[in-house]
Formats: structure tokens, sequence, C-alpha cells
């Protein structure tokens, strides 16, 4: 009785210790997966001294955690995401996956003289991007990014576990000897996974909606019943052999793609559902290792993450994306986004399970790894985004407004905002104001009292707005009316002036003598923009024409509708300008042969390691 | 492309009193009248051609009204601070308080966009803007607009 009573007060200290540390360390911009790392870290034997080393436990928190993290990611993916990026999504997922898996464990093998599978075996447990670290990364701070590229991410990180886990398995397989036509179980195990994955997940989905619908429950109820599914969705898929984290993804996009009665109750609860399990997950992964025995591993861990940090995920990165039309810097950027979290330190629960003899050494480098992965680019991915000029300016989403559910047989939402100073629609006259179509304003409340609609001749900040709006014109209206965030640092821009797409590409080119054909002069600013760019637009996509860029500004009902200029073109760098190049000079230096002056320097022969010329010219100066 | 090389001193307006967009656009041209020789009335009709095209508020307080006109003999910058913001239709819907008006001749091509380009940077630098409106005098503000590029340059 009274170990229950501990283990509640214990728990939940943890967790609140948890939230209130998440809310400081955003303001010194640490990665919020880390904080919860480190405290289960510290409360554990090294620390409070909590035991604990039950990694079967941990397998199945672990489990069940990813799960709903993932159905969750997958519930607030728009199809339209998956329409544009399945492409270099998909490929990264399974070819990037492996070739990641085989750098990293080349490099293990040969650096760390493991033998061949036990190197490639840590290179397939921290080959797959954690989606839970992806989506809260991306999501923290408001970081707006490209469409394309943000959508890319997060895709990637959704569907690259069943990959990560299918090597995983089949390399402790492996190591454990049941012998037989490897080839043929391997394939066969893999199309299994993916095949029944998926499946299962869009057949899940797609009921799930249709049960949600159809089923008359206490409100309350709805969510818990979909959470139920979701879980019945994964289990159900691993039981029978197929990849139950690929079937939960795609349950979440198909469901989440579909209208949902109780949508906002689901949606709500499963944001929260989705922050425990981040919490949680973490936390008993930070008190599962022991720091103190770690030491060991520490160097090799290093090791292994920096290769992947540096070299492998850069490597599969940009040859997965060949085909794909991105520019140098979001190569640069997806392959920094490599984030690894709770999926590789999960997979290297597996060999301790599997009872390998050293089970706990590929624990305690993955920990390591991933450590260094939230440390090292986690904590920098705003940073670089931002250097390397990927943001986009923050939309103002949700500040400050209440969505009212009505009914799934009404596809039309009760939503209302608190204007603020900031708020665009506050403090302009009320005729000026247009709303989007199909959106009603229902009533203005100023002072606790309702003002009539004929009265009404400006907002002003402290009124309440009420409105009856279609879902999908919700982000038009909070542009309008929900609070503009003032973020601190850099802004982003998008062009110096600002042109309605529709306007005629002659009168803008005549405007700032912009070298266009004849032909171009006739299309729209717009319909030029769609043309020249090799993939269907997207807000803060980039043209140049002549010594200027045109970049879009905004798309509504898939038509660009506003077009930035920008005068002076900047072009991104990471580094400080010059570096590479002076990098790339004292390479080439290094490979020069040396020049024979006094006949005792023996002339280098070409195959001379770059060692053997680094001594040589030491021992010369 | 420096700001001394567009503005001069008398090219500076301290306190501008308007009190719409259209009146602040009218006595800008009324100014750069008295600037170049040109008519008034074309001056004016060139930059609302140019607002019709896309307002050239870009935010936070600032206008660049710019257009080009086939008489002019070089580029023609004019700088003025108003007394009391004025609703401008900027992208972000705030008004607008500090302006610097650009007129290029027809064949300027290359140096229209690198003038625009650095007036465009010289604003977007709130710390400027916001001693440029706490000025008073014309020769401050112009001391102000034109200072600033020596530490560009160094």
């Amino acid at each position: 009785m009274e170990l229950a009573n501990q283990l509640i007060l214990l728990g939940s200290a943890l967790l609140l210790l948890s939230i209130l540390a998440g809310t400081l360390s955003s303001r010194i911009g640490a990665p919020l997966l880390l904080v919860f790392l480190g405290l289960g870290m510290l409360a554990g034997e090294d620390g409070l001294g909590i035991q604990y080393d039950n990694f079967q436990g941990a397998y199945l928190i672990g489990s069940l955690a990813l799960a709903i993290i993932l159905f969750d990611g997958g519930l607030r993916t728009p199809i339209r995401s998956i329409r544009l990026v399945w492409g270099p999504a998909s490929v990264l997922a399974t070819l990037g996956v492996v070739l990641t898996a085989a750098i990293t464990g080349g490099a293990a093998i040969y650096l760390l003289d493991l033998d061949p599978i036990a190197g490639l075996l840590t290179g397939a447990i921290v080959a797959s991007t954690d989606a839970a670290a992806v989506f809260l990364l991306l999501h923290q701070r408001g970081m707006e990014l490209r469409r394309r590229l943000g959508a890319t991410l997060e895709v990637e990180s959704g569907v690259n576990d069943p990959m990560a886990i299918f090597l995983t398995i089949t390399l402790v397989e492996l190591v454990a000897g049941t012998g037989g036509d490897m080839t043929f179980t391997v394939l066969h195990g893999f199309l299994l996974q993916l095949g029944l994955g998926a499946l299962i997940g869009i057949a899940g989905g797609f009921l799930l909606a249709i049960l949600v619908n159809r089923l008359d429950l206490a409100p309350g109820l709805y969510p818990v019943f979909v959470i139920a599914a979701a879980c019945a969705v994964f289990g159900g898929t691993q039981v029978i052999g197929g990849s139950g984290f690929l079937a939960v993804y795609l349950a979440g996009i198909v469901a989440g793609n579909r209208r949902l009665r109780a949508n906002q109750l689901i949606r709500r609860f499963h944001d929260g559902m989705a922050w425990i399990s981040q919490i949680v997950m973490f936390l008993i992964l930070g008190l599962l290792v022991t720091p103190s025995t770690m030491v060991d591993d520490i160097l090799p861990g290093t090791i292994i993450a920096l290769v992947l940090i540096f070299v492998a995920r850069p490597v599969a990165t940009f040859l997965c994306l060949i085909p794909f039309n991105f520019s140098r810097a979001e190569k640069l950027f997806i392959s920094w986004v490599g984030l690894r979290g709770a999926v590789p330190i999960f997979l290297a629960i597996i060999p301790i399970l599997g009872g390998m003899e050293n089970g706990m050494q590929y624990f305690n480098i993955t920990f390591i790894v991933v450590l260094l992965s939230l440390l090292l680019q986690g904590w920098t991915v705003p940073w670089v985004a931002r250097r390397l000029d990927l943001e986009l300016p923050p939309v103002q989403e949700a500040e400050g407004r209440v969505d009212l559910d009505l009914s799934a047989q009404i596809d039309r939402d009760l939503i209302g905002y608190r204007l603020t100073e900031t708020s665009p629609g506050a403090n302009r006259p009320f005729r000026q104001i247009q709303l989007p179509p199909r959106v009603r304003l229902i009533v203005v409340l100023r002072d606790g009292s309702v003002v009539p609609k004929y009265k009404i001749e400006a907002l002003h900040p402290g009124d309440y707005v009420l409105l009856l709006c279609p879902p999908e014109q919700v982000l038009a209206a909070d542009k309008l009316f929900s609070s503009r965030s003032k973020r601190a640092g850099r802004e982003v821009r998008l062009g110096d002036f600002v042109f309605d797409g529709a306007k005629k590409m002659g009168v803008l080119a005549d405007e700032y003598d912009l070298p266009v054909s004849r032909q171009q002069r006739d299309l729209t600013v717009g319909q030029l923009l769609t043309d020249l760019l090799p993939n269907s637009p997207n807000v803060g996509d980039r043209v140049a024409i002549g010594s200027v860029e045109l970049v879009i500004r905004d798309i509504r009902e898939e038509e660009i509708a506003e077009v930035g200029l920008v005068l002076e073109p900047e072009h991104p760098h990471l580094l400080p300008p010059g570096a590479l190049g002076r990098a790339g000079a004292l390479f080439s230096r290094l490979r020069r042969r040396p020049v024979v002056m006094d006949g005792n320097d023996m002339p280098l022969g070409p195959k001379a390691g770059l060692w053997e010329r680094l001594r040589r010219r030491a021992s010369k100066s | 492309m420096e700001i001394m090389d567009l503005i001069t001193p008398t090219a500076v307006i301290a306190n501008m009193r308007v009190t719409s967009k259209k009146q602040a656009l009218q006595e800008l041209a009324r100014r750069a009248s008295d600037l170049t020789g040109l008519e008034e009335r074309q001056i004016f009709d060139v930059l609302l051609e140019r607002e019709r095209l896309g307002t050239t508020g870009v935010g936070n307080g600032i206008a660049i009204p710019h257009g080009k006109l086939p008489q002019l003999d070089r580029l023609y910058g004019i700088f003025a601070k108003l007394e009391k913001p004025v609703d401008f239709d900027s992208i972000d819907e705030q008004p607008v308080d500090l302006m610097f008006l650009l007129l290029a001749p027809e064949s300027a091509g290359a140096d229209h966009l690198k003038a625009l380009a650095r007036v465009s940077r010289l604003l977007r630098d709130r710390n400027i803007c916001g001693k440029l409106r706490g000025c008073d005098s014309a020769d401050a503000i112009y001391a102000l607009l034109t200072e600033t590029q020596a530490s560009h340059a160094a």
C-alpha cells in the first residue's frame, strides 16, 4: 500500500518537475527532450538513486508512447503535405536509413574494430530519425519552415522507424544465428513488415473514422475511443508481424484528414497524450541508463555520433535527394535535422532483450549518440535554419483563438478571438475588413455587452469576436484576428516590396527592368513563378530574375496570391564567407607534392596518405 | 551606391503634415517638382501608378514610394518624417511615418534597383529608424541618413 502511494507521488512529482523544467528550458533554447532525459538521469541510480533497470518494462512503455506520438503526428499531417513530399520522404526513409546504417556501421567496424555484424548492428540501431524529436523541434518556438522542407523531415521521421527496426531485428537474429536461407527470410520479413503495416494502417484509419462518426458516445469518450483504437492498430499489426509504427502513423494520417465528430476534443486530448508520452518515454529512458557504467563507452559512442552526424547522415541525405530538386541549403538542413531520439535507445534494448553478450554496450553507445545528437543538433536547429535562410515569417496561428465544435453534420466551426493591439483586424475601419469566403461574423462583445452590427465602426483591442467559420478558412481568419507574435531576433522577411500574384509580369518587368521574354510578359506573376519552379509552388519558394528574386509570400486556394520582390538576394552560408575557400586552399596545399629542394626529401608517391604528408610537413618546418 | 549620392540636405523634410496616403504622395510630388523642375502632376501620377501595382509601405512604419520618369537626368531621393503616421495600406497594416521617395530616370536600370536596395537596407535597421523618429531637425536627419553608410563602408 505504502509503496503504491510513494510510487504515485514520485511519478507525479517527476512529471510536474519535467513540465516546469521544460518551461524554463525553452527560455535558454534547450531542446525539451534533452531536459526530460536529463531529469530521468538525475533521478536515476547515479543521482537521487531510483533503481530502475527493467528493460522489458521500458520496452513496453516506449512502444506505447511511440505509438501515441506517431499517431498524433499523423493526425496533424495534412494530406497535402504527404502529396508534396512522399517521394523524397520515402526514399530517405528506406534507402536513406540503409545508407546511414551502412556508413555508420562501416565506420564502427573500421574505427572501433568491431566484427562486421556487430558494427552494422550499431549502425542500424542509430539509423532512423526520431519522430518525437523532429515533430517537437519543428513546432517549438513557432519556427516556420518552407512547407516542403518541414514536411519532408516530419514524414521521413514518421515512416523511417520500420526500416531501422527491421534492420536491427534482422541483425540481432543473424547474431543469434538461427540459420536457414537468410536472404529469403530477410526480404520476406521486410515486405511483410511494410506491406502489413501500410495495409492495416490505412484500413484502420478509415475504419476508425467511420466508427467515430457512427457511434453515439458520451463526448468525453470519443478521444478515449480513438486512442484505444490507435493502440489496437499498433498492437494488432505488431502481433501478426507487420510494422505497427508505420501502421499507427498511417492510421493517424488517414483519420486526421477525414471529418471526425468531436474533432477538436480528439485533437486536444491527443495533444496532451503526445506530451505525456514524450515526457514519460524520455524520463524512463533517462532512468534506465546508469551514467557511471558508461565511462568505457564514451569514446566509441562519441566517435559513432560524430561519424553519424557529420558523415553518414549528410552523405545519405545528399545521395537520396539527388532526384528531388532541393537546394544545397535545404539538403544541408535536412542532413542536420537527422535527430536521434527515443527510437534508437528503444532499439538498443532489443539486443539486451535478445540476450546478446555485449547488449549493454550497444545500449550505452546508442545512448551517447542520442545525447550528442540532441545536444549538438537539437540545440542548434533554429540557428542553422536562420543561418541557411530557410525560415519563413511566423504565421499567426491560434493565438487567442477559441474553437467550438458544433456537430459532425455541420461543416462549420464556431471560433472566437479576443483582439489585441497587434491583431491586424484591430483599430481599422470595420468596412475595410474583408472576411474570408463563407465566414460569418456572429457577434462582437465589447466591455461585456453586445455591439449591434450596424453600430460597429471599428474593432478595438479587447473586443471579443465570434465567427462561424468553415475549417478550411480558419487560418485565413487567424490572419485577421489573432495577435501577431513578436519574436526576438532577426526578422524573417519575404522580399522588399509586395505584389499581387495576379498582376501582369510585363508591368513589373517595365518598372524594374527585369529581363523577361515576350511570352513571359503576358503571364501573371503567379503563372510565371509556377512555370519556373521545378515543383508545385510553396510559400518561401524563390526564383531569380536578372539580379533580383521573386519570392512567394502567400498562396490562397492553390493560386499564388502574393509575391515579394527581393532586391538584394542573399546567398545563405553556414560558415563565414571565405572559410570554405580557405579550408580548400589549405587542403590542396597539403595534397600538393612537396618540392624536392635538397635531394634528401624523397618525393612522395601518389599513394602516400594524408597523414604521411602532414608528418613530413611538420618535420620539415 | 550610397545614400549620399541620392539625397541632399534640402531634400529632407523633418515634420511633414499630412493626413492621408494620397496627401503624403502629393506633398512628396510637390517637393520633388521643386527639386527636379518636372511637373508635380506627372510625378504624382507615376507614384500613384506604382502604388496600384502594390503598396510601397514595406512595414514597420516605413514607405519607399518610387517610380521612373523619362526626363530625369539622375536619381533623386527625398526623405520625409511625418508629424502623424498615416494609413498607407502597408503590408503589416501599420501606419507609416517615415518615407523615402526615390525617382529614377527611365534608363537607370540597374542603378535604380541598387538605389532601392540601399534605401530598403538602410530603413530595415530598427535602430536607425528609432533615431530618425527621435530627430526634430532636417539637418540632424540628414546627418543620420548619411552617417550610417560610413559605418557600413568600414
